[in-house]
Parts: structure tokens; sequence; C-alpha cells
């Protein structure tokens, strides 16, 4: 997404001189920025007819009171805050004396998770079928590693994209050490409460020294939620 | 005059156009419809690099004007470049020589760029000169309504309105990455159009 970046001001000056340096010697991201450019230029046109039904700022009320406006203070009374506090009490207790050892102990111990190998776009590879559940969620294993002749960057940032397309989560980590043979490979483990049926999309980026992202390559798979 | 054109409705422009011997050698002999790729080709691209760099329209077009000057001036004198395929990286780097000369030549005199200047309305659409079509002003018109009006707001603040981005991320509680991918989805959907319009328009044979 180095033309959003560019366009967003995000690029350090270095960085931004080399990709404009990039851009005219490379028709294809040439194109690619100038139809960002154009959506932007297009869409700064129409967006003030758009926006105006956004909300604003509520104005400071000046409405005459309400002539019977403390119904609401009658939860204020003993008679129900008495009884309320007593359940709040049953169920902290509940929750601090079973639900949160019982979490504890689970997260202390070792677990078996079945990885997913996925390779990238870069690499060929096309969008693949995983089945998962709620209860385990899926493990990925990306193959980030480099071509050759290319050095590895010193980390490396993840976009984990939804069904809707939507950012559903990023991050950040460190190069993992490379394999006897070379390669590299970072697990992405995502919760099942998180996941929906769809086609989903990771997209990894080089973390150079300057903070600055590159994008690296994409993997797509296609979720299956089995039914519970 | 060759340094004049401007891109109008009618202006002629050709994607993935290869730059090699062949297209610098009809560059060089002058051949007008090789010329008016080039001119509008490079034309967009220093602009975009420009306007983030420079205030006012008119600076931005004598810089591109000096810089195609520049480039015609080379190419004459030496009858080519060593590396036809990098004859984009040579454009780039004639404008950053003629820019850094503005810089210079603002800081000592009045120059076109200066601040007291009455600014000229801007052109706002520079893009859109070549592929100004109905179907593309709808194309992102439907884009802009499928999205979520807190997205069109968050791009309104930030294109529009030119606000820190910081400041407006804070304000609509997402971060610098959601902005990103906002937008990177919206030109995505928009490039299909945006290509097909180019094409439409691309009346100059790639080897004519």
């Amino acid at each position: 997404m180095a033309a959003e970046r560019y366009l967003l001001d995000e690029l350090a000056p270095e960085t931004r001189d080399e990709f404009e340096e990039h851009v005219f010697d490379c028709p294809e991201c040439a194109l690619d920025l100038r139809a960002a450019v154009a959506f932007v230029d297009e869409a700064k046109v129409q967006l003030p007819a758009l926006t105006e039904s956004a909300p604003t700022p509520a104005p400071p009320s000046i409405s005459k009171p309400r002539a019977k406006r403390n119904w609401w203070l009658a939860w204020t009374r003993p008679a129900f805050v008495v009884p309320a506090f007593a359940l709040l009490l049953l169920v902290l207790g509940f929750q601090n004396l079973v639900t949160l050892p019982e979490l504890r102990t689970q997260a202390a111990q070792p677990r078996l998770l079945a990885w997913v190998p996925l390779r990238g776009e870069m690499r060929g590879a096309s969008a693949a079928p995983i089945t998962a559940d709620r209860e385990h969620g899926v493990a990925l294993s990306l193959d980030i590693s480099q071509q050759p002749g290319l050095a590895p960057y010193p980390s490396y940032a993840f976009d984990l994209l939804d069904p809707q397309g939507k950012l559903a989560w990023t991050g950040i980590a460190p190069a993992p050490p490379a394999s006897d043979a070379g390669g590299q490979r970072i697990m992405l483990f995502v919760p099942g409460a998180s996941l929906q049926n769809g086609a989903y999309t990771v997209a990894v980026f080089g973390v150079g020294p300057g903070g600055e992202r590159i994008s690296i390559d994409k993997y797509f798979f296609n979720l299956v939620l089995k039914s519970e | 005059m060759l340094y004049s054109w401007r891109l109008g409705a009618g202006g002629s422009v050709l994607e993935f156009q290869s730059f090699d011997a062949a297209y610098i050698e009809r560059l060089w002999a002058g051949d007008s419809g090789t010329q008016a790729h080039f001119i509008g080709y490079f034309t967009q691209l220093l602009r975009i690099k420009l306007r983030s760099r420079l205030q006012s329209t008119h600076a931005i077009e004598d810089v591109c004007q000096e810089t195609f000057a520049r480039v015609f001036a080379v190419l004459r004198k030496d009858g080519g470049l060593r590396q036809p395929e990098r004859l984009g990286a040579f454009v780039n780097s004639v404008c950053n020589h003629v820019l850094l000369e503005h810089y210079r030549l603002a800081a000592r005199s009045d120059s076109l760029d200066e601040e007291g200047r009455p600014e000229l309305p801007a052109r706002g659409a520079d893009a859109l000169e070549i592929v100004g079509a109905r179907q593309i002003r709808e194309r992102v018109q439907q884009i802009l309504r499928d999205l979520p009006l807190r997205d069109r707001s968050l791009l309104k603040a930030v294109f529009l309105d030119e606000r820190d981005r910081d400041e407006v991320c804070r304000e609509f509680g997402v971060d610098r990455d959601y902005l990103r991918v906002l937008l990177h989805r919206a030109k995505q959907e928009f490039k299909a159009e945006y290509i097909r319009r180019i094409g439409d328009r691309a009346p100059l044979g790639a080897n004519a």
C-alpha cells in the first residue's frame, strides 16, 4: 500500500524520494498511484454533499426541564439497591472462586495446535480452503521467506482483513529465525470467537529500519466454520 | 510549442508504455505522437509529485515545463540516453534538480510560489482532466455511497479539510492502519473503472 502511504504523507522523506523514483520508472505503480489520486480528487469534489447528513455535536439543550423527571431515581432506593448489590457480590464471588481459576489453569497448560500452512500470492498460491471451529480457532503458518538475494527485514507487520475486507487485526513481530533451508515461517493464531465464514486476507509487510512498511506478500484463505 | 502542451479532454495517454531505445529515438527525432505521449504521461506524475512540494499551480506548471525543456535538451544534445529503460528515473532526477533551483530562487527573490502572491483557484482534478468522464464520477460516487457515513466523514476530514491525521484518527476512534486500508480498498474498487476509461482514451499506439 505504498501509494496510500504516499498520499497520506506517511513516508519518511528518503522513502518518499525512493518511491517517487520507482513510480517514474514503473508504469504499473504509476497507474496505481494515479488511480488513487484520481479517486481522492474526485472524492474531494463529492464528499461535501455526501457528508451533509453527518451527525454533528448536539447543541447545548435549552429545552425546558420535564415536570416529572425523577422517576428513575426510584432505583436508588434501598429496597432496590440492597438486593442488587447482594446479587453483584454473588456474581463477583463466583467469578473469582470458580471461573477465573479455571481459565488460569487452562492458560498455563500446553496446547496442541494443528496449523495450516499458507503460501503467499507472490508464490502463486490461491485462496486455501480452511475448516475450523469456534472452540479451537485456526493457526496459520505463513511462509514469509524472502526471495533469494533479498535481505530479510528486521521485523514484519501483519494485517488480517475479514471477509468484509475490514481490518480485523494488525500486529508486528520480529523476524523469525531462518530454518536450515533458509526459509522463514511465522504462525498466526486467530481465536475462534472472532472467526466468521468467508474469504480472509493476511497482508504481510516488511518493516524497515525507519518504520516504513513495504508490502511483501498476501495470503488468502476461505474459512468454513464447522457447525457446533 | 512543444512545451506548452496541456492535458485537455483530448489528451493522449497510454498506459504501460515501455520506454526503450526506439521510444527515445522517436522522441529525439521529434515524432509528435511520441512527444505527446511523453508529455502527457509524465505531466501527470510530475504534478502528483510537485503538488505536495509547491503551493501554487503556477509554480507546479513552471517546474513541469522546465523539467521537460531540460530533458529534451539533454536528449537533443546527447542523442539519447545510455539507459533508455530508465527514462522515468531520468525525468524524476531532472525534476528534482529543477525543484531545488526553484527553492533557491524562491528563497532569494519573489518567486512564483511566494505566499504573498494571490493563490489561483486549485484545479483539483488534475488526473480527472484525462478521465473526467461521467462514468468516473458515478463510480466514485457509488463507492463513496457504499461506505458508512463515518468513513466518508473520515475521508473528508483527511483529504478535503486536510486536518491532522492523528487528530482525525483519535476523533473517529480508528488507527492509521484503518485509514490506509479504507483508502486502499476504495482505490482498488475504483481502479478497474479508471483503467477502463484510460484504455478508452489511449489513442496513441504503443509503438506508433
